[in-house]
């Protein structure tokens, strides 16, 4: 069984309206998110995975299945989506055996199983009370469970921390972090880009239905060439550290930061640079409290390729 | 592939408890409930208001039976009951958006085309079998509970009503099979329902080879007594039983097959609902 998540040349359109253009990608185990300002093609992507969707071109396998067998791809898979809505009349409980038993689970199997999903998304005392009368959070969280509930290898997540309080969303970055750890395959999909920071280093970006960069945080960032990389220095001397490092000609930009105690670096050269720092900070004496890349984040690298004002936060 | 089989047959029985017990619970339950009820009703306001010179005579009351049953029963409580819950069975869960909880369940889409209309059938004949017995029961005790009794349990009403539920229940079949099409294919499936119901009213006055594009036409094989279709009716041969139930089970297996290549191409894209 292949071990990746694979796309080759995937097209989707909706009739004449692009979903997602010529997108190759390899993904392979842990968490990788994927972002994309609203109406990018995250959620097409997301459903051609699953399956609920099929491709105009191209060919999709997960762990080496076609989407287009769900009896061989959905033991397989979770996908948590972002409908908020549930089959009517469903209790958290009920709708989590319903699930475990379209898996063939046992009826006893299935009852532990959802019981131990349900604790484990914090729904035991709703277990038995109406989807409908849940809060949006509580919602939230039986999807997940949902997801979950049959311990699938691949996990797609659209947007699962939409409406969890900042409590539950600790705990479930805390969940996917282990899933992912656990050598499973975790695709989360978040508008909230300090939170796909916190979750995962691999990123997959997607803008107007392309896929315009991939891979971790750092390469992708090191890949942007024409944004020059901008470094903090915390020190006891800013100013000192900002004339000498405005002396090196891959420096083109040193400004003084946070009230004086740190200058911030824009270079071309980000390794000569680190081998510059160092000999100056000896042959000048400084202090240096902290040395950190400033613009090694999602929101900066999503900035840079996709602009801002895109109706990401 | 035995075991393959054995694998499909278990997944679709799963889904078809799940979908019976959603059809018995949702907006389908009160349309049949309503249904059920209005016959159940009628038969019971015959009871109570039928003129008693009318009482006497058990012929009558067969011939009524059979004429309430063909019209009202299968043509309306039947047919509707059919429409509510089978064209529901994927239309339904498009509009209440919740689809797509039934598209990732690991099954083929055939076996959960099977599974649903599995469940339409656990729902829909007990239903209508229910209400046929209670309507006949209702009509025939306008005679006296001894004469009524007598007639359905000691006399020619056992079999009669064995051939009303079996007759109702190949009808819950063949209609179900195609209003799960019709929630398969239109976005109104109530439309294109009212449409068959009208052909269904026309058959009898169609030519012999127009009628075999009925249910009913294929059911009236089995009916223990034949309806009058009004002078204007062209008479033909109904098909014999032997042939009729085999034909129709197979039209519904049709029906069910084209249903499943349907479901194969099927996207979840609620939007655009």
């Amino acid at each position: 069984m292949s071990q990746s998540i694979t796309l080759h040349d995937v097209d989707k359109f909706y009739g004449e309206v692009l979903g997602v253009n010529r997108v190759n990608l390899e993904i392979p185990p842990g968490l990788t998110s994927l972002v994309g300002p609203n109406g990018s093609g995250k959620s097409t992507l997301m459903h051609l995975l699953a399956g609920l969707l099929q491709p105009t071109r191209g060919e999709i396998r997960v762990l080496g299945v076609p989407p287009s067998e769900p009896d061989r791809l959905m033991p397989l898979l979770g996908y948590c989506t972002q409908y908020d809505s549930f089959p009517p009349g469903a209790t958290g409980l009920s709708f989590l055996l319903t699930t475990l038993k379209l898996h063939g689970r046992s009826r006893a199997n299935a009852e532990a199983r959802a019981w131990q999903c349900l604790e484990q998304v914090g729904l035991t005392d709703a277990a038995r009370r109406r989807i409908a009368g849940y809060s949006k959070g509580m919602r939230q969280r039986v999807k997940l469970a949902h997801a979950l509930a049959h311990e699938p290898q691949v996990v797609i997540l659209d947007e699962p921390l939409n409406g969890l309080d900042p409590m539950a969303r600790a705990e479930m970055i805390e969940l996917f972090t282990h899933l992912a750890a656990a050598g499973r395959h975790v695709l989360v999909s978040s508008h909230i880009l300090h939170e796909v920071d916190q979750i995962s280093d691999r990123v997959v970006m997607i803008h107007g239905g392309t896929v315009v960069a991939e891979g971790s945080i750092r390469a992708v960032r090191g890949e942007l060439k024409a944004h020059p990389l901008q470094v903090l220095i915390r020190c006891d001397r800013p100013a000192v550290v900002a004339a000498r490092c405005f002396e090196l000609e891959h420096v083109v930009e040193a400004k003084i930061v946070e009230e004086g105690r740190g200058v911030l670096i824009r270079t071309r050269d980000q390794n000569g640079f680190y081998g510059s720092l160092n000999r100056l900070v000896l042959a000048s004496g400084v202090t240096v409290e902290t040395v950190a890349p400033a613009d090694e984040t999602v929101h900066a690298v999503y900035d840079y390729l996709i602009g801002e004002g895109e109706g990401t936060t | 592939m035995s075991t393959l089989w054995r694998e499909w047959s278990r997944q679709a029985w799963a889904l078809a408890q799940v979908e019976a017990g959603r059809r018995l619970r949702g907006r389908g339950a009160v349309a049949v409930l309503l249904l059920a009820g209005s016959a159940l009703a009628i038969a019971f306001g015959r009871l109570l208001f039928l003129p008693q010179r009318m009482r006497a005579d058990l012929a009558f009351t067969t011939s009524e039976f059979a004429e309430s049953f063909h019209y009202f029963l299968i043509l309306f409580v039947t047919f509707f009951g059919c429409a509510a819950l089978f064209s529901n069975l994927f239309r339904g869960e498009v509009l209440n958006r919740s689809l797509h909880y039934t598209l990732l369940a690991p099954m083929r889409r055939e076996v959960v085309v099977a599974g649903k209309y599995l469940g339409g059938l656990l729902a829909a004949v007990p239903a209508f079998a229910a209400t046929t017995l209670g309507m006949m029961l209702l009509f025939y005790l306008v005679h006296g509970p001894g004469r009524a009794f007598g007639y359905l349990f000691s006399g020619p009403g056992l079999g009669a009503a064995a051939a009303y539920v079996a007759i109702v229940a190949l009808a819950s079949i063949g209609y179900g099979a195609l209003f799960l099409l019709f929630g398969l294919l239109f976005r109104n499936p109530m439309v294109p329902a009212v449409m068959v119901l009208g052909w269904e009213y026309l058959v009898p006055l169609l030519p012999p080879v127009l009628k075999v594009f009925s249910v009913m036409h294929h059911l009236t094989a089995l009916v223990p007594v034949p309806v009058p279709h009004g002078p204007f009716a062209i008479l033909a041969d109904p098909t014999p039983p032997w042939l009729a139930v085999p034909l129709l089970l197979l039209v519904s297996l049709g029906l069910l097959a084209v249903s499943a290549w349907h479901a194969r191409r099927l996207e979840v894209s609620y939007a655009t609902e």
